[in-house]
């Protein structure tokens, strides 16, 4: 552990908080302190300007991006399948985690999307409670990857999680007031989470034969993480940046995020995959 | 989502892993050695068509260097026997 987590902790100690997840978490303090880690994905062209908050009538086609988004985001208490998805993190952990120390921090990182699960959920009663007790599962292939390898969760994390950073961070700017409320929150622990996969895909990547192993399933991620993204000629895009829900088109946040990984995936040692190799959604 | 279930037990069933029923609420499964019965890890029934043959033969490496599978060895023991050539490069390039 560095000399300054040491301090860290032991302040944490005098104030009578818990060191967390050995020590490292949250993952994103350190990096945020250091500046804002993500680009900037605010709106370039004119549009007009709307707020709505809870409460509000809302145009009905404005009402139809804001639900469709959410039931992408679908990290919701009343979403049984969100719920599914986490009691598969607390098995894989169990079956593939290499040791107490990982399995720790995955807890760390199963508390806070459920945090999320409280925060989104009241997003959702304030919209339609009809809605906040629909289950939807998650309709990208991307959350139904097989995952028989703690590097298939490492990568998992590194690259889906920081999807959701992005999309958050997207939302700093957002038109519909609770959700530019909890973005900032989200975004840090949607990166955060991401730091953590990168945490364990480092020490994977440490050994021969384990980047040997990242290396033969990152295509695998890798298409899958472009693909959430959707395609670069969605005909929705331009209506969800008119209304405000979103700043940026698919292809630019797309290009952003790869910059973003890329960069990562290098400094580990990897060999990043043809774009387009495995993808479904360009 | 049977059709999607059913091709993706059929992908997996000649490395000897078996698909369980449902391991969480809806949508996601348990993935066990038909052997001995150990968990291996999970998948989910949202993948399109063609995806689960694909992946699981792109995994083939790994199982037979056993960087994927059981401890018990079935997954190796089953990649060796579906491409004895594959299996032998895949160990050396692995070592």
């Amino acid at each position: 552990m560095a000399s300054g987590n040491m301090i860290e902790d032991e302040r944490d100690s005098e104030r009578g908080e818990r060191v967390r997840g050995g020590g490292l978490w949250p993952f994103w303090t350190q990096i945020y302190a250091e500046g804002d880690p993500l680009p900037d994905l605010s709106c370039k062209v004119d549009r007009p300007e709307y707020n709505f908050d809870e409460g509000d009538d809302l145009p009905e086609d404005y009402r139809g991006l804001l639900m469709k988004m959410l039931r992408h985001e679908g990290e919701r208490a009343g979403n049984k399948s969100f719920l599914g998805l986490m009691g598969t993190c607390i098995e894989v952990a169990e079956t593939l985690a290499p040791d107490a120390a990982a399995r720790l921090i995955k807890s760390e990182y199963l508390a806070e999307e459920l945090k999320h699960a409280i925060m989104f959920h009241r997003i959702a009663v304030g919209l339609d409670p009809d809605f906040a007790l629909r289950d939807v599962p998650y309709a990208h292939y991307a959350f139904h990857l097989p995952k028989e390898t703690w590097a298939d969760d490492a990568l998992f994390h590194f690259l889906i999680d920081l999807n959701g950073a992005f999309h958050a961070r997207d939302w700093r700017e957002s038109s519909y007031v609770p959700l530019r409320k909890i973005s900032r929150t989200v975004e840090r622990d949607e990166f955060g989470h991401s730091e953590m996969g990168y945490h364990f895909l480092r020490a994977i990547c440490a050994e021969r034969r384990g980047r040997a192993l990242a290396q033969t399933l990152l295509p695998k991620w890798y298409a899958a993480a472009l693909d959430m993204f959707g395609r670069s000629d969605s005909p929705n895009t331009p209506r969800f940046i008119q209304w405000g829900l979103k700043g940026v088109g698919n292809s630019e946040i797309r290009a952003a995020y790869k910059t973003y990984v890329d960069r990562k995936l290098v400094a580990l040692g990897l060999d990043l995959p043809d774009e387009r190799q495995g993808r479904r959604f360009l | 989502m049977s059709a999607i279930l059913d091709e993706i037990r059929a992908a997996y069933q000649p490395l000897g892993v078996a698909v369980e029923g449902v391991a969480t609420y809806g949508t996601y499964y348990r993935l066990r050695c038909a052997r001995c019965g150990a968990a291996l890890g999970c998948v989910g029934d949202r993948l399109l068509p063609g995806m689960a043959r694909e992946l699981v033969d792109g995994e083939m490496d790994l199982y037979a260097a056993g960087l994927a599978g059981c401890a018990c060895g079935h997954q190796a023991e089953r990649a060796v026997a579906i491409d004895p050539g594959r299996a032998a490069a895949a160990k050396a390039r692995f070592a």
